[in-house]
């Protein structure tokens, strides 16, 4: 095949080198674009090489047969000077498009043909696929092998949203939002001066639904840093007792469960197994914890322990 | 990955080791900046590890006591770029007691001399001491920027050390800092070979400068890009500045007043005429309104205004504004007014940030027309706006729908309402839907910060839909337990979180104490949180410090459940510190452990 395109003189008289990859083939290469290549280069100036099959210029191992022929089409287009940047560009973020394994290995490659501006470019590609990854993705996108030790990574915890208990108690309280509003609504607030943290989960509730208030307004400012050069900030404070009509929901923004469950559906035997299954958790976790944490989780003096148990509070169940 | 050892495997292996060797990631990794991005890269595998130990060349410190100087030394190899934070943000309202700690010396003393190849040191809320100025100059030969960020602990004295020591110095910022007058000359020191000079900022810096000095230095160094001089060099002078260089691209003038002069007026107009480059315009103590106008030249070509110290009021306000149609920043003072926000909405389509700050904030009764609707104008009428820092009186939830609605890009939202717990006036009732509708529709929200009257509620729309925030201030606000609880089980982004004066206690975070590790930080002050509790969080979390900042004196001399006077959590691979000072307890399995010195 070579032979016949020998045959074929161009009038310019186009001269070709003869380049051979790592698998032992060996190609014929237009002269003008392989010399784009450094380190090709060289090995034609300086060493007279290619110059016929059996003189072949031996490219470093990275170089195959599939990654050579982009690397020459790249260089066929960049070596033609009359293009205008604008074409250039268009050029590379066409040929860019290839899948990253292809992308490694052309980088490579170019890499050890000294190719500078096809590293660049590649380089630049991979890094903005490997941008805003996790690890994992990364991982799996280079196919690299999962070899860090625990403390190499010093890795932060993952999220614990997902964390069974906490969306176990969501449910929970959204479940006792639901009942407290079906038994009526908005109370007129009564102000209270002081807030014991003993509440039972029931008047945490409550209160969300329009409970009691606690109005204090103190004057203290919040101000910018800069007015550093007054530096008080706390004058005398003196509380208003306010009554408050706490109106939820009269801009209407709905209201979604905080982990999107609806709990109409909950059947007897679910909520059943919903109390058993907090009432678990309440002892698990009340068992780690000294005795008066305890008391503070319970429902206060006279409800039945464990902490936590809504079973026990007259809920439809 | 299989390690299975087949000649297919190895062959797979060796195929996969070629196509991503060793130069060819560094190659890579060059083009990687974020430290996000840097940090993930760390963690994919070995081999990349051990590239990102050589190859890592910026780091970012969000919380010096995170990790220790040996930790980061031991990690990476050659670090040429650091940034570290030191206190938390509310140090910036005085929180945060003198002397808690961030002291800058031990770092920079390691630094020196596992990194003598150092250039760029960013420090943040640190205590930096003039001998560490000192060591800076002396061991980093290469050093070229220094930028203090609200530090303290320097004086005048550390900065001559600076200027005379660091012959290849391109950068010198200094933001918000204290910084002590011994007197003397310092921008002196800077030696007449001296000429790389780039950026100088030190506005906040209440002593004299030298003003000979200053306009010699600006003579040699023909790189100068930024000047941002102190409120002591007057109106007079600044043209000298400015003909000594004409091709500044960021200016903070003094004192913007001086006797009406019309030749001074004048070789003033003709200098900022010159000065084409110009695109952030900053300083302007004490304007006198009818200098004004010397700067409308280059207002233009403004992208970036900072009023904050103009005693400007609102008709030259505006005056000033309708030249600057390509403002993208503006900070300004309340004398702004609604009115003046109005034609900021007109005439600035390009704006992205806006802070409105009070001139008087601890004026009950101020004579300035600035309500909700300024902040609803901008809102409205700027497309990109999406940066907001808001002092005012009064909101209403309307004005926040609004605002919502309009601007779903708004990534940062901190209102300050003035009076803690003010309702919507209109209603009389909670801010909670307002807030709520903000956090809805602006789903790339990363910065909020709340204020008015605010109950339990608006924590759980916070904590359904805030799922980008990270970070999240809060000071009277919510009514129990279950507002924490929402935010911390719900908000999966959240790396800071501030707290002051909200009654939460102990139950949410306990229950939430595997997500303080995910976050950098956690500061509750005046909140309910007892003794008890950090106790048993100190003991559970060994990876958290959580340090009680009580000036009361020992916690163990009061009663368990009496509410600690404040809190701050911060996860750390570091241990407990070994610098705290006599009113940090750091509680951790040794109960509460006090560092024996100071």
């Amino acid at each position: 095949m070579l032979e016949s395109l020998m045959a074929v003189v161009k009038p310019e008289m186009k001269s070709y080198v003869w380049l051979q990859t790592v698998d032992g083939s060996i190609q014929q290469v237009e002269e003008e674009v392989a010399m784009f290549c450094p380190i090709i280069c060289q090995d034609i100036l300086h060493k007279g090489m290619g110059s016929s099959k059996n003189n072949a210029i031996v490219l470093p191992e990275r170089v195959n047969p599939a990654n050579l022929g982009l690397v020459l089409d790249y260089c066929r287009f960049h070596q033609v000077s009359g293009h205008s940047n604008k074409e250039r560009k268009a050029f590379d973020e066409k040929f860019i498009r290839l899948d990253t394994k292809k992308l490694c290995d052309l980088t490579s490659a170019a890499d050890s043909l000294q190719l500078k501006p096809l590293v660049d470019l590649t380089s630049r590609t991979l890094a903005r696929v490997i941008e805003g990854k996790t690890p994992e993705e990364i991982r799996e996108i280079f196919n690299l092998p999962d070899d860090l030790t625990e403390e190499e990574k010093l890795e932060p915890l993952k999220n614990v949203t997902d964390d069974p208990r906490i969306r176990l108690l969501n449910r929970l309280y959204a479940r006792k939002r639901k009942e407290l509003r079906e038994r009526g609504k908005m109370k007129n607030a009564e102000v209270e001066e002081e807030r014991v943290d003993e509440r039972s989960v029931d008047d945490l509730l409550l209160f969300i639904n329009g409970g009691k208030k606690e109005i204090k307004v103190t004057k203290s400012g919040k101000g910018k840093k800069k007015n550093r050069r007054r530096k008080d900030h706390t004058k005398g404070s003196s509380s208003d007792n306010v009554n408050e009509n706490h109106e939820k929901g009269s801009n209407g923004i709905p209201l979604s469960c905080p982990d999107g469950t609806d709990d109409d559906e909950l059947d007897p035997a679910m909520k059943e197994q919903l109390d058993r299954e907090v009432e678990d958790f309440a002892r698990r976790l009340n068992s780690d914890w000294p005795k008066r944490m305890q008391e503070i989780l319970s429902l206060g003096p006279g409800r039945s322990p464990p902490a936590i148990s809504i079973g026990g509070n007259g809920s439809a169940a | 990955m299989n390690k299975v050892v087949s000649p297919k495997s190895t062959a797979k292996s060796i195929v996969m080791r070629n196509t991503f060797p060793e130069e060819v990631l560094e190659h890579v990794l060059s083009f990687i900046d974020s430290h996000s991005d840097r940090n993930s890269v760390s963690l994919v595998c070995k081999a990349w590890h051990e590239t990102d130990r050589w190859c890592r060349r910026r780091l970012f410190i969000g919380n010096c006591y995170s990790v220790s100087p040996a930790i980061v030394i031991r990690r990476f190899r050659d670090i040429r770029s650091l940034a570290i934070k030191g206190k938390p943000h509310f140090a910036d309202y005085n929180w945060v007691p003198e002397g808690w700690g961030a002291h800058a010396y031990p770092w920079i003393a390691a630094l020196a001399e596992a990194y003598p190849a150092l250039e760029e040191l960013r420090l943040k809320r640190m205590v930096v001491s003039d001998e560490a100025l000192e060591l800076i100059g002396k061991k980093f030969q290469n050093f070229r920027v220094l930028v203090l960020c609200c530090c303290e602990g320097f004086s005048t004295d550390g900065l001559a050390y600076i200027a005379a020591n660091c012959r290849n110095l391109r950068v010198l910022d200094l933001f918000e800092c204290e910084v002590d007058d011994m007197g003397g000359n310092w921008i002196g020191h800077f030696p007449d070979s001296y000429t790389s000079l780039e950026s100088l900022n030190v506005s906040c810096i209440n002593s004299e400068l030298r003003f000979s000095a200053l306009e010699r230095l600006l003579c040699r160094c023909p790189n100068m890009k930024a000047l941002r001089v102190n409120c002591t060099v007057p109106l007079d002078k600044l043209a000298i500045l400015l003909e000594k260089a004409p091709r500044l691209m960021d200016l903070g003038t003094g004192l913007f007043m001086t006797e009406l002069r019309p030749e001074v007026y004048k070789r003033l107009a003709v200098a900022f005429s010159r000065c084409k480059e110009i695109r952030s315009l900053s300083g302007l103590w004490d304007v006198a309104p009818s200098y004004l106008p010397v700067v409308y030249p280059i207002c233009p070509m403004l992208t970036s205004l900072n009023l904050s110290y103009a005693t400007i009021r609102c008709p030259d306000l505006i005056k000033l504004l309708t030249h600057c149609q390509n403002l993208q920043r503006l900070w300004v003072l309340d004398f702004i007014e609604d009115r003046g926000l109005e034609v900021l909405a007109a005439s600035c389509k390009d704006l992205q940030e806006l802070r409105v700050f009070p001139s008087e904030p601890y004026n009950q009764e101020p004579n300035i027309s600035l309500t909700e609707q300024g902040l609803v104008s901008v809102a409205v009428g700027c497309p990109k706006l999406q940066s907001v820092l808001y002092f005012c009186r009064q909101m209403t939830n309307a004005a926040l729908f609004t605002i919502a609605r309009n601007r779903p890009n708004l990534t940062r939202f901190r209102l300050c309402l003035i009076e803690p717990r003010s309702a919507d006036w209109q209603t009389h009732g909670p801010l909670d839907d307002g807030f709520g509708a903000i956090v809805e529709h602006c789903k790339d929200l990363k910065r909020l910060s709340l204020s008015g009257l605010i109950s339990d509620t608006v924590f759980e729309y916070i904590g359904t839909h805030a799922k980008k925030l990270e970070m999240l201030s809060l000071a009277f606000s919510g009514g129990s337990d279950l507002g924490l609880h929402y935010v911390l089980s719900g908000c999966e982004s959240l790396r800071k979180l501030e707290i002051r004066d909200c009654p939460f206690g102990d139950r949410a975070l306990v229950l939430n104490a595997a997500k303080l590790e995910t976050m950098r930080s956690l500061w509750m002050s005046s909140c309910r949180v007892s003794y008890r509790a950090c106790k048993l969080l100190g003991q559970k979390m060994p990876r958290l410090n959580v340090e009680v900042i009580d000036e009361r004196g020992p916690p163990e001399s009061r009663s368990d459940e009496c509410p600690v006077e404040n809190l701050y959590i911060y996860r750390t691979v570091a241990g407990p510190r070994l610098d705290s000072p006599g009113f940090v307890w750091t509680v951790n399995e040794n109960w509460a452990m006090r560092s024996p010195s100071l």
